[in-house]
């Protein structure tokens, strides 16, 4: 077989992984810490790994400093499922459309799409203010969700297309033959065999979402009662002193959620991204 | 069930013309095989008749009705695909039964349907599992299943055999030989085997570069083959083609000097020859015997198979020669050996690859 290594591959491969995952975690370690020390310990020098006075104090005082810190991380999580929702409502018959059908500047398409990606929401806040303020939308959930939808669907068409392009296309056509319309040969032929590659892109759409909610947050909504958790972590900023221990750990609370769905889709995502054995 | 007649259909994929005016009548319940080197076609036209692919130009008439333009399922045909494309996350019984759930029809009547054609096909107690659970003579019978269920008008089957082993695939051309006997039902089968051709046909249509070169029952085609390209095609060791010169022509045939010297009165038509033409003639291995007389062959390799032993060698200037003797047939590789061949044997080909028709040859054996 093909991952049959030697020894010294294999420590060499685990010390690369190491490295890698103390990027990705440290952060996530540090601000744990940070959440279990007394305020006035984070400014004492020299910096102490561990003191005895450690307490999860914090996680009880954030709610009473920012009040509506259960509000804000259901607003978080809200915005990014809506999001995720209506993404996959365009995305599916969009990416489907890419990769079986012809029809004129279907690459044009596709490469104006790409092109979209390559602008952040930032640069277009402005014009983007103006139109929701022409809906009437500023200051609602629809500010947070309809840009982000908007901006997470090219990257949810390249994802999905490719994906369906793999899936044998004479299955589809023995199902035409056999009288099935596309919807319905969308629907029990081509999207339960796409299964794991919608998780994917569904996936990858939410952790956009919740990416890119902060900045629309704080420009296109005001109503303190709608904001999500990012934007409603800066109230642990005080006037005199920020509560750093008390947002760690509300940050952490925040993506707790997110981070349990994911230890449930794991199996699906690590399917999904070796996918291609759809051919029997 | 029904006859298919196909009436100047030509196709091509933007300025490449992959078929050209290609009309045939196939009976009712007949079993019609198209056999082709790769590349000359038989998919494309079998889709078109299946309604996957749209003719340039041409007409498709399923029991004499113009269906050119209707949908697969309108016009009563029904596909067995070459990866028999079953759905992998459905179980047997939901891949024979999906054309039925399209229709929408009643579930005891699936039921029984799917039943029936599961008993045809030994997949009874398969029907609970799904396709990747089964062994490849297994998917295709699921495929062939799923194709009876809706009591098509046609069967078409493209290549449905060639992704199975050698050994397999002699079992399952004698189950469908079989099928085709209990379905009574018309059927067209795309194959680039020509044994499976001479084996399953009732009537064999032979494509090349996208045209109809002979279009006969298998022994039409052994016996009379129109051009030179069937000739070499159908039969196993293939048919030998010597260079030759005509040498005389007169009323009962051609005198033709083949390559090396050898002179032949051949009975075949002379009506479109003068002397002097080149033409060639072809010998099939197996009408050959060792004699006295005749062709000098120096033979090059042996192969022994037990009750033959086909012999390759050149004759002449270098022309290729192969010959399927008796099995204990005195041969030497190294040796020179001399063959005799029956004139009325031989076939004489223009320089076009046309035949001129053989005069002797057994008139057609249904
Ligand atoms: N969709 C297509 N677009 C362009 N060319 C095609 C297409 N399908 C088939 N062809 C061409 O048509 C010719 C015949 O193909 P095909 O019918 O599949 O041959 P066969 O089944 O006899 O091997 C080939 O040269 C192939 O390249
Ligand atoms: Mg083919």
């Amino acid at each position: 077989m093909m991952d049959r290594y030697t020894k010294l591959q294999i420590v060499g491969i685990y010390a690369c992984l190491a490295i890698f995952l103390t990027f990705i975690l440290l952060p996530f370690f540090e601000m744990f810490m940070a959440s279990l020390r007394p305020l006035e310990h984070l400014f004492r020098s020299p910096y102490q790994f561990w003191s005895d006075d450690f307490s999860f104090d914090a996680y009880k005082q954030m709610w009473v400093t920012v009040p509506l810190l259960g509000r804000y991380i259901f607003n978080s999580i809200y915005i990014s499922f809506m999001v995720t929702g209506l993404t996959m409502i365009f995305v599916v018959p969009a990416a489907y459309a890419f990769a079986r059908l012809q029809f004129p500047f279907k690459n044009a398409t596709l490469g104006i799409f790409l092109g979209v990606n390559m602008f952040t929401g930032a640069v277009l806040l402005i014009p983007l203010y103006r139109v929701l303020r022409t809906l009437g939308l500023l200051n609602t959930y629809w500010a947070m969700i309809v840009p982000g939808v908007a901006f997470l669907i090219p990257t949810g068409i390249w994802l999905l297309r490719s994906y369906l392009e793999k899936i044998p296309r004479e299955l589809e056509e023995a199902a035409f033959v056999d009288g099935a319309s596309r919807l319905y040969t969308l629907r029990r032929v081509v999207l339960p065999l796409a299964t794991p590659g919608l998780i994917v892109v569904g996936v990858a759409v939410f952790i956009g979402a919740y990416a890119q909610q902060f900045l629309f947050a704080i420009t296109f909504n005001q109503t303190r009662e709608l904001q999500p958790l990012p934007a409603g972590l800066y109230e642990f900023i005080g006037y005199q002193s920020v509560t750093w221990n008390e947002m760690m750990a509300a940050a952490l609370v925040g993506v707790l959620p997110v981070m349990i769905i994911f230890l449930f889709l794991q199996k699906y995502l690590v399917a999904g991204l070796t996918a291609g054995a759809v051919k029997e | 069930m029904a006859t298919l007649d196909l009436n100047a259909i030509s196709k091509s994929f933007g300025s490449a013309k992959v078929l050209h005016d290609i009309s045939l009548a196939i009976e009712d319940k007949e079993f019609v095989v198209f056999v082709g080197p790769s590349g000359c076609g038989k998919s494309t036209l079998l889709r078109i008749i299946a309604g996957l692919e749209e003719a340039t130009s041409g007409l498709i008439i399923i029991g004499g009705e113009d269906v050119s333009n209707a949908h697969p399922v309108d016009r009563g045909i029904s596909m067995v695909f070459q990866s028999y494309a079953l759905y992998p996350h459905l179980s047997v019984y939901e891949n024979i039964a999906f054309p039925l759930r399209v229709q929408k029809l009643d579930a005891a009547d699936m039921d029984s349907r799917v039943q029936k054609a599961a008993a045809i096909l030994q997949l009874t107690d398969k029907l609970q599992l799904k396709p990747g659970q089964l062994s490849g003579g297994q998917r295709q019978r699921v495929a062939i299943g799923r194709s009876i269920v809706r009591n098509p008008k046609v069967f078409l089957f493209d290549e449905p055999l060639s992704n199975l082993d050698a050994a397999l695939r002699g079992d399952m051309r004698v189950e469908l030989s079989q099928l085709h006997r209990e379905l009574d039902a018309t059927m067209v089968y795309v194959t680039h085997d020509q044994v499976e051709a001479m084996t399953m046909a009732d009537r064999i249509v032979v494509l090349n570069g996208g045209r109809v070169e002979q279009f006969g029952t298998p022994m039409e085609l052994y016996h009379h083959p129109a051009t030179k390209f069937v000739a070499s095609f159908i039969g196993q060791p293939n048919m030998n083609l010597i260079p030759a010169s005509v040498a005389g022509v007169d009323a009962s045939g051609v005198m033709v000097e083949l390559d090396g010297g050898h002179r032949m009165a051949l009975p075949v038509a002379s009506s479109t020859v003068s002397m002097g033409d080149k033409v060639e003639v072809g010998i099939r291995p197996e009408h050959v015997n060792m004699g006295d007389s005749g062709l000098d062959i120096s033979v090059n390799v042996l192969e022994r198979l037990g009750g033959t032993s086909i012999t390759y060698g050149t004759i002449g200037n270098g022309t290729r020669f192969c010959a399927a003797l008796p099995g204990d047939a005195a041969i030497e590789e190294g040796r020179n050996l001399t063959l005799c061949v029956a004139p009325e044997n031989c076939h004489v080909f223009d320089a076009n690859g046309d035949v001129l028709r053989r005069q002797a040859a057994p008139e057609m054996v249904a």
